[in-house]
């Protein structure tokens, strides 16, 4: 009877203590949940908040203090836009070639250096270096490095007896000025995503193909690339939503109508001309709202076509 | 975790530094003026006049980490006015050029500042924001507009928002103008007359035409002439149009206002332009080819359309003042031509101390701070008065024509030249000189897009 009553309160104790513990620890998930109110506050205020409010803004007339209700009229006024339309192509020219360049150079300087013996992390050092760069900076110097008549570029196209393009003073050569700037300013950080995937492949692999009697070519391309598809997917998606989202360096070597004529301004440039140097807030919502749509269609094809899973 | 961080001992030592912050912050003085305030015991005691001011300024004296030259800060202007006003204290929000018309917008929405420094008066004026300062100046016996340059405040005119005439809302504060620079050496390299003090385009075609090859004397390649085909290509172009006594088009209020942009004149300006690309190096529609302008190694004979800047410190510094020489931009039958600019300085309507922002406004156009915003290289004056200081008279050659540009640009300024027109009208003068486009065409197609946008505002 006595050991039962002891059993009852061993039990009752033990009951008593899981309770204390468990308020402990709501008191201490409670603590950390104060720590993060700092962070989610800026993140309502300086996030949330003007995603709302742009979107109630793209059905105003505004000029950021005056407003009347516009309906979908600014939605109209972005669509049947010819500069709009011309900043979508642009983006879209530019992102597909930036992505069609940077991930297979890339990858190739990647397996090169991952099959260097010696330096590895002196290469990774060299390619990364433009990664880290400010791109309004690096903008800055490609004006001079692509200069009609002093730049490098041009000066050593010359000398091997080619063609040189006036690069940023002509429609035709701006964007690719701009695609020689968006890939050298990326491919450091493809190299250094492609590398860690190509060291995390298992050297059994290789190994089990070079008794089977794979060439060096057969290997790379039946265990490397296909090792490779998550990686591949990966910068697809992001490099994609990067370059639909172009704004800095076109804004830095064509100012906000994307010069000359408009043959560089990408969509962000047309939200930043219609909304902060025109004071066309609600237009330049508007194309906040199509261009997110477009970002998140394309998105959606991405993931489809690479088949990655969120 | 919760019961450690307060603790009994930590929450009093909590509480304790709390009161003892707030004892400080609330006896603490603000910049170091309320002192002031207290003891002055003058006719604005108490009084604070918050004043806005965009550009490179600083409160305290500064050194150029190049040159080691000191630069005196806005504090000599800080303490002259508490000193002429007594029991007043000025507070300065400084900001840079980047993004200044959305952040003026943030701050006179929220009133902010009492005095704003402001080139988008334009924008402003109508949307109700700004003090018509008219009674102020017709009340002010000491004051009188005629200290300014002539047009200055002419061109700052703006519509108010009840308004059907242009009204005065701003004070010129900062001059600004636009010219033609050439390079005497080059001139006399290829044995051409100088530029005369209204050139034709006619002139300057031939002139620059002439400058254009290699260099008799240095044997190096010259340009005939110069200019920006991107971002201010629209002003270049409406300049020559109106040397042909043509114009932008009429209007202000944006319901009144119909362009041009596809006239005789327009359509002869830009043509003009495309036969002066020829005589310039490649890269004018990107900012580029004119590196060595101002150098000892210059290679360009005119350039046009091209502002006050650092002219004087940039000419000197280089040991060019025997070469650089200035020519007046195209004029039309008024003797009127270029682009107005500058910056006025304004009244918040929110302000609730509009009597000391008035005086303010009264200090800031006044011989010493004028003298001030000059001399330390920060803006051009915008009163007659800056002819006869010493630190002017000195530079008389090159400043000279300056302030004679300053009283002869186009009035009313091109107040258009912040929205989307300007925008339209300078891709279609780049499509032009990048063969994508004829000159007809691009100024048709200018012209339509303008149109249609005013009509769907």
């Amino acid at each position: 009877m006595a050991k039962n009553h002891m059993e009852i309160n061993a039990n009752s104790d033990t009951i008593t203590g899981v309770k204390l513990t468990r308020l402990k620890n709501k008191r201490s998930q409670l603590v950390w949940y104060i720590f993060l109110i700092p962070s989610f506050l800026g993140i309502l205020l300086f996030m949330v908040y003007p995603i709302f409010e742009s979107l109630r803004l793209s059905f105003y007339q505004s000029n950021g203090t005056i407003e009347n209700f516009n309906g979908l009229n600014n939605f109209k006024t972005v669509l049947t836009s010819g500069p709009f339309w011309n900043s979508v192509w642009n983006t879209f020219y530019i992102g597909i070639f930036q992505i069609l360049i940077t991930i297979p150079l890339g990858f190739i300087f990647a397996t090169l250096i991952n099959s260097t013996p010696r330096g590895q992390s002196f290469f990774k050092v060299i390619y990364f270096l433009p990664n880290v760069t400010s791109i309004v900076a690096a903008a800055i110097i490609f004006a001079f490095v692509l200069h009609p008549e002093m730049g490098i570029v041009n000066y050593a196209l010359e000398a091997v007896g080619l063609p040189t393009p006036k690069w940023l003073a002509d429609p035709s050569t701006s964007k690719w000025a701009v695609i020689l700037l968006a890939v050298w300013h990326w491919i450091g950080f493809v190299i250094i995503i492609c590398l860690a995937n190509l060291q995390a492949i298992s050297p059994d692999m290789y190994e089990a193909a070079k008794i089977d009697g794979a060439s060096g070519i057969q290997q790379w391309l039946f265990i490397t690339i296909p090792n490779m598809a998550g990686t591949f997917a990966f910068l697809l998606i992001t490099g994609w939503i990067g370059a639909l989202q172009r704004f800095n360096e076109v804004y830095v070597l064509g100012g906000p109508n994307g010069s000359p004529a408009r043959s560089i301004q990408t969509m962000g440039a047309f939200i930043y001309e219609r909304g902060f140097t025109g004071f066309e807030f609600g237009v330049a919502s508007a194309a906040t709202y199509i261009m997110f749509m477009i970002i998140l269609v394309f998105t959606f094809l991405n993931l489809k076509i690479s088949k990655m899973k969120l | 975790m919760f019961k450690m961080l307060f603790t009994k001992s930590s929450s009093l030592i909590l509480a304790l530094l709390i009161f003892i912050v707030s004892v400080l912050v609330g006896c603490s003085s603000d910049s170091g003026s309320s002192t002031d305030v207290e003891t002055a015991g003058g006719e604005w005691d108490g009084q604070i006049v918050k004043v806005q001011l965009i550009g490179d300024f600083s409160i305290e004296d500064s050194t150029d980490p190049i040159t080691g030259e000191k630069t005196a800060g806005l504090s000599i202007l800080k303490e002259e006015f508490e000193k002429q006003y007594q029991g007043a204290t000025v507070e300065f929000i400084l900001m840079p050029w980047e993004g200044y018309t959305e952040k003026t917008q943030a701050m006179l929405t929220s009133g902010e500042a009492d005095v704003y420094q402001m080139p988008g008066i334009a924008d402003f004026a109508p949307q109700g924001l700004l003090e018509p300062l008219q009674p102020y100046i017709e009340t002010d016996s000491e004051f009188s507009t005629d200290i300014f340059i002539d047009q200055q405040v002419e061109g700052w005119k703006a519509l108010g928002p009840d308004s059907n005439e242009l009204e005065i809302f701003g004070l010129p504060f900062f001059g600004d103008a636009r010219f033609i620079t050439y390079d005497k050496k080059l001139f006399d390299d290829w044995g051409v007359e100088y530029l005369s003090e209204y050139p034709t385009m006619e002139e300057v075609r031939e002139k620059a035409a002439k400058m254009t090859g290699i260099n008799p004397v240095t044997g190096e390649q010259n340009y005939g002439t110069w200019f920006r085909g991107d971002w201010s290509s629209a002003f270049t172009l409406l300049n020559a149009a109106e040397g042909l006594g043509g114009k932008w088009g009429s209007g202000f209020a944006w319901e009144d206002v119909s362009f041009e942009f596809n006239s005789p004149e327009m359509l002869e300006s830009l043509n003009w332009m495309l036969e002066m690309q020829k005589l310039a190096p490649e890269g004018i529609v990107s900012n580029q080819g004119n590196e060595k302008w101002m150098t000892k190694e210059n290679n360009i004979a005119i350039m046009l359309n091209t502002g006050p800047g650092e002219l004087v410190q940039q000419t000197y510094a280089q040991g060019l003042e025997d070469r650089i020489a200035i020519a007046q931009e195209f004029k039309n039958e008024e003797g009127k031509g270029g682009l107005f600019a500058g910056s006025p300085i304004t009244i918040g309507k929110s302000s609730e101390n509009k009597e000391l922002a008035w005086e303010w406004l009264k200090f800031a156009t006044s011989d010493f701070a004028q003298q001030y915003f000059y001399e330390t290289g920060a803006a051009f004056p915008s009163v007659k008065s800056a002819l006869e200081w010493e630190s002017v008279k000195k530079y008389e050659d090159l400043l000279g024509p300056v302030f004679k540009a300053m009283e002869t640009p186009y009035t009313p300024r091109y107040h258009w030249a912040a929205a989307q027109p300007r925008f339209i009208l300078t891709s279609e003068i780049e499509s032009a000189l990048t063969g994508k486009r004829s000159a007809k065409e691009a100024l048709d197609k200018a012209q339509k897009e303008s149109t249609e946008w005013l009509e769907s505002r």
